[in-house]
């Protein structure tokens, strides 16, 4: 009990102090998870709308594959990765391994199954007709599809939540590709793995605690978002 | 050059089966069309491929002040009302003014536009709610609004009075003739029932498996069924034909304008037939006679007590006070 408290307090201190290694390990936490957020999202938004909106033959296989794409152990995306970005691999050539960019190819990964399957599901919510009732006043198929995300709004940010909830958390992926380069590839998650094996708990902990920082911050602004858009204008 | 909507050899297809084929149809600006039909007629569809926003292929023409339009054109000049009221989510102020932002207009422009007619469809105490917490029949009057807001050439209503009580569907029927009168909008109107017909549209069309039966005024279209579909679409149920009547054609008669002949009558014309069942209807009181060229029905005002009607199985006579003969072959 006495090291979880010891460790606590130190923690505390040590982010009070501002240590320039941490700030730069939150900061590459930050600029990876984000990135691949958003890059989740470009990819996951029009394939997730395409699955809940067009018909096509394969269409519920595509989502059960975007559900099964959900649970998909971080450990495994990060391995295909690995793999893909190898020396030898097919995108070896590349040199990405052990970089951020990789970083970012496997979060994205793992967070455009989730975008995919949350935004069909959050489109398959709103009314079927909603698009041809748009339509039918006067909106271009592109300005009916806007209003169709803008109506769908609130679970669409909660895909964007749980997307960037999922991927700022993982540790195997980031690991794997990243390889916890000091400087260079070490984030919050890989970094407090570190710190632990190493017996450092003090500072495991004061990583973990600007991890649950960070993904409070990010939800509530979030959060305020979609809840400021609930009432009605 | 006549102003409004038509079609020129509308087809429609669901696959390869036809859906739906209008050779010719025009609506004027300033006049209402009503489509009449059954469930399953292809009304919606005709709807839809009018306006631009059928999923199925469609072939033919749309024509726009009679020359064809093209997509955008239709955009602008036609604005429809489905069936069930979609809203979108924010007050009812902000779904009337959709239409006219959709068209490029600005927020505050939009809402100087669409303020009269809330005020004329009556939602004002309605304007600052939300608009999903609405009733079914106040989501319809907003979507109505909504449409009329636009001002728009064009208007077409899919049945928007369905699923209403008798009281919100007479008002809105009621609001949205006053709106429309004056205002130099093509409407059509697609409906089964023939009261909304009446109470909205000059000329009315009569659509049966994806073909238009009948076409003209109102009232002489709903009062002169061509043939037993459009008879049994009319109202027109009970059908008699030569061998029961003795004349040339088969007639039609409503069931209201036939009735049992509860007193002893050696009155010519009279039909013979057993009597099968009577059923209490509250305001109207239904005879099911059977004679020898098929059933007949009778409705009687008020709720005739069983004892003032002859037992199931009697031998009784029915009297029809109006009869139309059909004016075409079905």
């Amino acid at each position: 009990m006495d090291v979880l408290l010891n460790g606590l307090v130190d923690a505390v201190r040590l982010l009070l102090t501002g240590d320039q290694d941490s700030w730069s390990i939150t900061a590459l936490t930050l600029r990876v998870s984000l990135t691949a957020t958003v890059i989740a999202l470009l990819i996951g938004v029009p394939l997730g709308a395409t699955i809940a909106l067009a018909r096509f033959p394969g269409r519920r296989v595509a989502l059960a594959a975007a559900n099964t794409g959900m649970g998909m152990p971080p450990v495994v995306v990060g391995l295909f990765v690995t793999v893909l970005l190898w020396r030898s691999g097919p995108i070896g050539s590349l040199g990405l391994l052990y970089t951020p960019t990789a970083m970012v190819i496997a979060q994205a990964a793992i967070a455009t199954p989730i975008v995919i399957a949350l935004v069909a599901a959050a489109l398959q919510q709103v009314d079927p007709d909603f698009r041809a009732q748009m339509q039918a006043l006067g909106a271009t198929p592109v300005r009916a599809f806007a209003a169709l995300l803008a109506e769908a709004r609130l679970p669409l940010l909660a895909a964007a939540m749980a997307a960037f909830g999922a991927v700022v958390s993982e540790v195997g992926a980031a690991q794997m590709v990243g390889g916890n380069l000091a400087g260079q590839t070490r984030v919050l998650t890989t970094a407090a793995v570190l710190a632990t094996s190493r017996g450092q708990f003090s500072l495991a902990i004061a990583f973990g605690l600007i991890l649950l920082l960070i993904a409070f911050c990010v939800n509530l602004s979030l959060t305020l978002i979609q809840q400021r858009q609930t009432s009605p204008r | 050059m006549s102003t409004g909507i038509g079609c020129r050899n509308l087809r429609v297809y669901a696959n390869r089966r036809q859906l739906l084929e209008v050779p010719d149809l025009h609506v004027a600006s300033g006049r209402t069309l009503a489509v009449l039909g059954p469930n399953g007629a292809g009304k919606s569809t005709l709807l839809r491929a009018l306006g631009h926003l059928s999923t199925h292929r469609v072939t033919g023409e749309i024509l726009l002040d009679a020359r064809p339009a093209t997509r955008a054109e239709m955009r602008e000049a036609v604005v429809a009302v489905l069936q069930r009221p979609i809203m979108r989510r924010g007050t009812v102020a902000a779904n009337v003014t959709t239409g006219l932002r959709f068209r490029g207009l600005s927020r505050r422009e939009a809402e100087t536009r669409a303020r009269p007619w809330i005020e004329a469809l009556g939602l004002d105490a309605l304007a600052d709610r939300d608009a999903r917490s609405l009733s079914i029949g106040e989501a319809q009057r907003v979507s109505i609004t909504r449409a009329l807001a636009v001002g728009p050439r064009v208007l077409l209503l899919d049945e928007p009075f369905s699923g209403l009580d008798n009281t919100t569907r007479a008002d809105l029927l009621a609001d949205l003739r006053a709106a429309l009168t004056g205002q130099p909008t093509a409407t059509i109107l697609v409906t089964h029932d023939r009261h909304e017909a009446l109470a909205l549209a000059e000329d009315t069309a009569l659509l049966i498996d994806g073909r238009i039966r009948q076409h003209g005024p109102t009232t002489e279209v709903l009062d002169n069924p061509g043939d037993v579909d459009t008879a049994r679409l009319l109202g027109y149920t009970n059908l008699l034909p030569p061998a029961l009547t003795g004349g040339p054609n088969t007639l039609v008669a409503r069931p209201e304008h036939t009735q049992l002949v509860r007193d002893e009558t050696d009155e010519a014309g009279l039909v013979p037939g057993t009597l099968r069942r009577t059923v209490a209807l509250g305001i109207a009181t239904r005879v099911d006679v059977d004679t020898s060229s098929g059933p007949l029905t009778c409705l009687h005002p008020g709720d005739l007590l069983a004892t003032e009607l002859p037992p199931v199985g009697s031998d009784v006579h029915v009297r029809i006070r109006e009869t139309r003969s059909l004016t075409a072959r079905s």
